[in-house]
């Protein structure tokens, strides 16, 4: 069964996350630099707000991968980005109904590794 | 059709794989047993007004990992001897593809062809009124198999319901779909044994965008799983049936033969390919061969002359013991007929589930569910086969059997 991660984590954070969840067995990822903001609205510790919300820079990655390796994908992302503060990010596990290699039209888990 | 001492061949098989697993002598004994064996009389009224009476079987091999499951055969090489060996092939087929039903067979002495659709009726509504406290949504559930088809299990809803006194259309699976039967259940075998072929390029690593596809069989299986490899965009160079076969290297479509099939003509006809004797059939040199016919065709004295990649096996057993060594030693790879053929059960636990539930899913989710099914029982039987160094029917073999006789271990032995 096929699942879909998509993760919201701190700029910083991506070149050490890239590499591990490719060590994890991820064949493919696609990346994008967002803003948006959480629970703090995005207010840092200590700031006072001056309008109802802020737009942090953040990066989307997304990824399809087999339901097996979830558990792996998603505990490597939180270790490696955790870091004690708001605005660390956040993980959603979303069900994948199908996917097809373009090139090769093989469908399902074949199209994926 | 009957093979000679089927029961004693399955056996042996049956014997080498546990020896390979270094099961106890208990255990051993216990799953060389069917549980249980039912012989019935069916007094039938025939249509001219005399009384015939045929013989009737229902074997339940084993049930510890759910309710029997299996196919009813009407035929007259039917025997007691091959419903236990069927029976007993259910029981790994189902625990191969890991879908939660034990094994079971049944038949009745027959010739369908020679019977009025009366005298079927009648003949049908009598053995399950013989064998209905057998068979039921939780004890064992009867499909359609050679002789049989969706009216005759239209019938059996039907007495087995006026029987209970309400409508259980859990008892049985293939029934026609307004009486609760599964989207997709018609090409279901023919899919599965699609995603088995995808599965296989895979893992061998085969690129190709076109394949060229040798198909011995244009019934239900050869049929459908023509016209689906034909979608995908592969070729189909050959196919046989009992009339002959066909060859055309540019490819045949399957919708057009089907179309010319139903007109009553005979496949070998066909005016848009060339004509070759069907036991030709096996030599030509293809990327996938799948026989989707009979029992035996693929044997010690044409194994060798086979020039396919893979052999998808659509049709039950169709490769013998002796032609194995020759296709192993030649390097052809084998998608062996329990892991092959499983897309049928497997639909059918899909319609069982749908009839219990009293809720109905979509072709297209029907599927999606059977692929998942199919690919992951291709992986779990081609790792044991990496991992264990061992061919690919020997390692569903042992796949199916080792899962069984871990649930007998778990449940044990009653009292």
């Amino acid at each position: 069964m096929l699942k879909k991660i998509e993760c919201f984590i701190q700029p910083f954070k991506l070149d050490a996350v890239m590499d591990a969840i490719i060590e994890a067995g991820v064949e493919g990822i696609s990346m994008s630099e967002v803003k948006g903001f959480g629970r703090q609205r995005g207010f840092l510790k200590g700031e006072v707000p001056n309008k109802l919300v802020k737009l942090l820079p953040k990066v989307k990655l997304e990824m399809v991968i087999d339901e097996e390796k979830i558990e792996e994908v998603t505990k490597t992302l939180v270790k490696l980005c955790q870091t004690g503060e708001f605005g660390a990010g956040k993980i959603f596990v979303l069900p994948v109904e199908d996917a097809i290699r373009i090139r090769t039209q093989e469908s399902g888990i074949s199209a994926i590794v | 059709m009957a093979v000679e001492n089927m029961w004693e061949i399955t056996l042996a098989r049956l014997d080498k794989i546990m020896e390979m697993l270094s099961l106890s002598e208990g255990i051993k004994k216990y799953l060389r047993e069917p549980r249980k064996t039912i012989e019935v009389a069916i007094p039938v009224k025939m249509d001219d007004g005399s009384i015939e009476i045929f013989k009737g079987y229902r074997v339940q091999h084993n049930t510890n990992r759910g309710p029997g499951k299996g196919g009813i055969r009407y035929h007259q090489d039917v025997n007691l001897d091959e419903v236990k060996a069927l029976a007993m092939l259910m029981t790994w087929k189902c625990a191969v593809v890991g879908i939660p039903f034990g094994g079971a067979k049944g038949g009745v002495i027959v010739d369908p062809t020679r019977l009025s659709s009366g005298e079927i009726e009648r003949i049908t509504r009598r053995y399950i009124y013989e064998i209905i406290d057998n068979i039921g949504p939780e004890k064992d559930i009867p499909a359609p198999d050679v002789g049989t088809n969706s009216k005759v299990m239209a019938w059996i809803m039907d007495t087995y319901s006026m029987g209970k006194g309400y409508s259980v259309p859990g008892v049985v699976t293939g029934k026609p779909i307004s009486l609760g039967g599964s989207q997709g259940r018609e090409d279901a075998t023919s899919r599965g044994c699609v995603y088995s072929i995808l599965s296989t390029l895979k893992v061998l690593k085969i690129e190709k965008h076109t394949l060229d596809i040798v198909i011995q069989g244009f019934g239900n299986v050869g049929s459908n799983a023509a016209k689906i490899l034909f979608d995908l965009g592969h070729k189909i160079i050959a196919i046989s049936d009992v009339t002959g076969g066909l060859i055309n290297k540019k490819g045949i479509n399957p919708y057009k033969l089907g179309e010319y099939i139903s007109k009553g003509e005979m496949l070998s006809g066909y005016p848009e390919a060339d004509h070759i004797e069907g036991s030709k059939i096996f030599e030509i040199e293809c990327d996938v061969l799948v026989p989707a016919a009979l029992e035996n065709q693929i044997t010690g004295s044409n194994a060798a002359k086979i020039k396919a990649k893979i052999i998808a096996e659509g049709a039950n057993g169709p490769t013998t013991p002796d032609a194995d060594k020759i296709l192993n030693e030649n390097k052809i790879f084998i998608i062996p007929d329990i892991l092959c053929n499983a897309g049928g059960v497997t639909v059918s636990y899909f319609e069982w589930v749908q009839g219990n539930l009293a809720y109905f899913w979509g072709k297209r989710e029907v599927n999606l569910k059977l692929r998942d099914i199919m690919e992951k029982a291709f992986y779990d039987v081609y790792d044991c086969c990496v991992v264990k160094k061992i061919d690919m029917r020997t390692a569903a073999s042992i796949l199916g059997v080792s899962r069984v006789a871990e649930a007998v271990v778990l449940r044990g032995i009653y009292p």
